[in-house]
C-alpha cells in the first residue's frame, strides 16, 4: 500500500511539474534530414515561420535546390524565437525571414549583412515601398499585407464599419478584440487611435486617452492571429483588426464577415527577408531571394493564398485576387509606419499601455 | 553494503538537480542584485513602489488563494468519501480522480473556453432554461482563471489528502463513539485534526501551482495579468532579462513565506502532528 502512495505521489509532482512547463515545450523543425545528395552540395540554414510547408518545400525551395547545388535546412518559429536564437549566435543561419518590427531589433542589434543590390535584379519590379523597407543596405519585403477591420455584419447591429474611428461605436462594445501592444500590429493601432482622436501627425497621449476610452468595451487583447479567430468562431467578439490574409479563415467560420480597407487607410504589414552577418553564402543568399523576389514564384504564392504579391509584373484575376493584398491602388495606399521610430518608443509604450489602457 | 557507499546513489540525481536547478536557480537570483557591474536593489525598489506592480501580485495572490480554498472544500469530503472505500473500489476512484493529470494544461484550459464562452454550453443551458436573459461574462475574467486552476488542481488535493486519511486509525472514531461523542463531533476532533498535513501539503501544491501557472490565465484570463503572464511578456517581448529575473526572484520568496506560513499554521491546528 505504501508503494502505491509512493507512486501517486511521483506522479503528482510530475502532474505540477508538466502543468507548470506545458507552455515550454517548443517544436523545432529542421525541414528534412542532414543527408546532402552527392557532389557536395552547399548548405543553406534558412530561418522562416514555418506555416505553409509544404508549398514552400515544393514551390520555393527544391527548384531552387536543384538549380544551385545547394541543400537548403529550414528552421522554423516565431518571429522572437529565431531572432533570439540568432542573438545568442546558437544557430548557423544564413537568411531570415521576419516581420519589419522584427527585422528592425535586428538590424539595431547589428546583425545582418549589408545587402547587394546589384545582384538582385527582380528589385526593380517590385512596389517601391517593399524594396528598402529599412534602409538601402538591409532586405527587401518579399510580401506586404493590409491590416484592415473583420466584423460580422449579422452581430453588429447593422452597423456599417468604414473608418478606424467606427470601432470606437457603442455597437461594438463588448464585442471587440485588438491586438496587444505587444504584438506586430499593436503599435498600427496605436496610430489609428492618434488618428480618431483627430491627429494628423502622431499624438502619443491623445492616442493612449483615446484607447483607454475603448478598453471597457474590448473583451481581451489578442497576441496572435490564431487568437482573434478562435474568438470570432466562437462568437466571444464580432470585430476587431486584423490581417486581410487571414479573413478566409473567418469565412469559413462565419460566411458573412466583411473586410474592410479603413478610409483612413490600412496599415502594410510587411515581411522582410535579411541575411545574417558572418554567413558563407552571401552570394547564394542573395541569389535565393532574387528567386523569391521573381514573377514566377510570387504569382504561384499569390494564386495559392499563401503571400500577397509585391512584383508588379504579377497580374490575378478578380477570383484570384480575393482575400490577398493585390494591386497598385491598394498597395500604393497603405500607411507604412516608420519601424525605426516605433522601436525607439515601444517599450514606453508597452508600459503605458499597460498602466494607463489596460486598467 | 555500507551505508556510506549507499549515499554514492544519490550523486546522479544530485550532480542533474545541480546542474540544472540549483546553479541556473542562484545565477538569477544573483543577477537581480548586480546590476550594470554595481551592487543594486534598484529593481526590487521600483517594484516595490510602483502600485502596478503591486496589482498584479495582487491579483495573482488572490486568484491563487481562492482557487486553494475551494479546492480544500472541494477535495476535503471527497478524499474522505474515497479513503473509506474497499480497496478496490479505491484504486478504481483514485484512478477517476487522476485522470485529468493526465492531459495537457493547455487542452484542459481551452476546453474551459468552449463552456464558459458568450455561446458557450454554460449560457446556452441557462438561457434556453429562462434562468438568464443576457449570457452571462465568465469567460476572460478572474473567476474562469478560479475555474480553470481548479479543474487543474483538485486531483493534487485529494490524493494527498487520501494518502493521509487512510492512515487514521477507524477505532478513534470508534473510540470516541464509545465515550459518547457524536458522529459529527467525532469528525470534527479527530478526522479533521489527523487530516491537517494532507490539507497544508496538498494546499501547498495547489497554491504554487496557481501562483505560477502560465497556460490557464494566459487562455482563460482576460486584461488582467498574473506574475507568470507578465513575467514572460518582460522576458521574451522585450528582452528585459533584468526585470524578468527580479520576478522570478519575488515570486520564489512569494513561495517561501506562504509554504512557511502553512507550516505554522499546521503546528497550530495539529501540535501533535508531523
Amino acid at each position: 500500500m505504501k508503494k502505491w502512495v509512493q507512486g501517486l505521489a511521483s506522479l503528482t509532482i510530475l502532474g505540477v511539474v508538466l502543468a507548470g512547463c506545458g507552455n515550454a515545450a517548443k517544436p523545432e523543425n529542421t525541414g528534412g534530414a542532414d543527408n546532402a545528395p552527392k557532389g557536395e552540395a552547399t548548405k543553406l540554414v534558412i530561418s522562416t515561420w514555418g506555416f505553409s510547408a509544404d508549398f514552400f518545400n515544393k514551390e520555393l525551395y527544391e527548384p531552387f535546390e536543384q538549380e544551385h547545388n545547394v541543400k537548403i535546412v529550414v528552421e522554423a518559429g516565431n518571429n522572437a524565437d529565431r531572432l533570439n536564437k540568432v542573438k545568442t549566435g546558437s544557430s548557423p543561419v544564413d537568411l531570415i525571414y521576419l516581420s519589419d518590427y522584427y527585422a528592425q531589433q535586428g538590424i539595431e542589434a547589428g546583425l545582418f549583412e549589408k545587402i547587394d543590390r546589384s545582384r538582385i535584379p527582380n528589385l526593380k519590379d517590385i512596389y517601391e515601398v517593399a524594396q528598402a523597407p529599412l534602409g538601402e543596405d538591409f532586405g527587401p519585403a518579399y510580401t506586404v499585407g493590409q491590416l484592415g477591420i473583420a466584423y460580422n455584419p449579422e452581430e453588429t447591429g447593422g452597423k456599417e464599419i468604414k473608418s478606424w474611428s467606427d470601432l470606437w461605436s457603442p455597437e461594438l462594445s463588448k464585442k471587440l478584440t485588438i491586438p496587444n501592444i505587444t504584438a506586430t500590429s499593436g503599435p498600427m493601432i496605436l496610430d489609428a487611435a492618434s488618428r480618431a482622436a483627430g491627429n494628423t501627425e502622431f499624438n502619443e497621449d491623445q492616442a493612449m486617452a483615446k484607447l483607454k476610452e475603448l478598453n471597457p468595451g474590448v473583451v481581451k487583447y489578442y497576441n496572435q492571429t490564431s487568437d482573434y479567430v478562435n474568438m470570432f468562431t466562437q462568437g466571444e467578439i464580432a470585430a476587431g483588426p486584423i490581417m486581410e490574409m487571414y479573413v478566409k479563415d473567418l469565412k469559413t467560420a462565419v460566411p458573412g464577415t466583411k473586410f474592410v480597407t479603413p478610409t483612413e487607410g490600412a496599415y502594410a504589414i510587411m515581411n522582410t527577408v535579411n541575411i545574417i552577418k558572418g554567413s558563407k553564402n552571401k552570394e547564394l543568399a542573395e541569389d535565393f531571394i532574387n528567386w523569391h523576389l521573381s514573377q514566377e514564384f510570387q504569382e504561384k504564392a499569390a494564386k495559392a493564398k499563401i503571400d500577397s504579391p509585391v512584383n508588379m509584373k504579377v497580374s490575378l484575376s478578380a477570383e484570384e485576387a480575393e482575400g490577398i493584398t493585390y494591386g497598385a491602388d491598394t498597395i500604393l495606399k497603405l500607411i507604412k509606419l516608420d519601424m525605426k521610430f516605433v522601436n525607439e518608443n515601444l517599450k514606453n509604450w508597452i508600459d503605458r499601455f499597460n498602466r494607463e489602457v489596460t486598467q | 553494503m555500507k551505508k556510506s557507499y549507499l549515499a554514492l546513489l544519490l550523486l546522479p540525481g544530485l550532480v542533474f538537480l545541480a546542474a540544472f536547478m540549483v546553479i541556473p536557480i542562484l545565477l538569477t537570483v544573483g543577477s537581480t542584485f548586480y546590476h550594470e557591474s554595481r551592487f543594486t536593489v534598484e529593481g526590487y525598489i521600483l517594484f516595490f513602489k510602483d502600485p502596478y506592480f503591486l496589482k498584479i501580485v495582487w491579483t495573482t495572490l488572490r486568484v491563487s488563494i481562492i482557487t486553494t480554498l475551494l479546492c480544500m472544500v472541494l477535495g476535503f469530503p471527497t478524499a474522505y468519501y474515497i479513503s473509506r472505500q474497499s480497496p478496490r473500489r479505491k484504486g478504481l476512484l483514485l484512478a477517476l480522480a487522476i485522470f485529468p493529470l493526465l492531459t495537457s494544461s493547455v487542452v484542459r484550459s481551452f476546453s474551459w473556453t468552449i463552456i464558459l464562452g458568450k455561446k458557450g454550453l454554460l449560457n446556452n443551458t441557462l438561457l434556453s432554461l429562462g434562468i438568464i436573459q443576457e449570457p452571462l461574462n465568465i469567460l476572460y475574467t478572474p473567476t474562469a482563471m478560479i475555474i480553470g486552476l481548479i479543474h487543474l488542481f483538485l486531483p493534487l488535493i485529494i490524493i494527498t489528502l487520501v494518502g493521509v486519511m487512510e492512515n487514521i486509525d477507524s477505532d478513534l472514531v470508534k473510540a470516541a463513539e464509545s465515550l459518547g461523542a457524536s458522529r459529527f463531533s467525532a469528525f470534527c476532533k479527530i478526522i479533521i485534526p489527523l487530516s491537517v498535513p494532507g490539507l497544508i501539503i496538498g494546499g501547498i501544491l495547489v497554491f504554487v501551482g496557481s501562483l505560477t501557472a502560465y497556460t490557464t490565465p494566459a487562455l482563460l484570463g482576460g486584461k488582467q495579468r498574473v506574475i507568470s503572464t507578465f513575467l514572460y511578456q518582460n522576458a521574451i517581448t522585450l528582452n528585459d532579462w533584468y526585470l524578468a529575473s527580479v520576478i522570478a526572484t519575488i515570486m520564489m520568496f512569494i513561495t517561501f513565506i506562504i509554504i512557511a506560513l502553512m507550516n505554522k499554521l499546521a503546528t497550530k491546528l495539529n501540535p501533535k502532528g508531523s
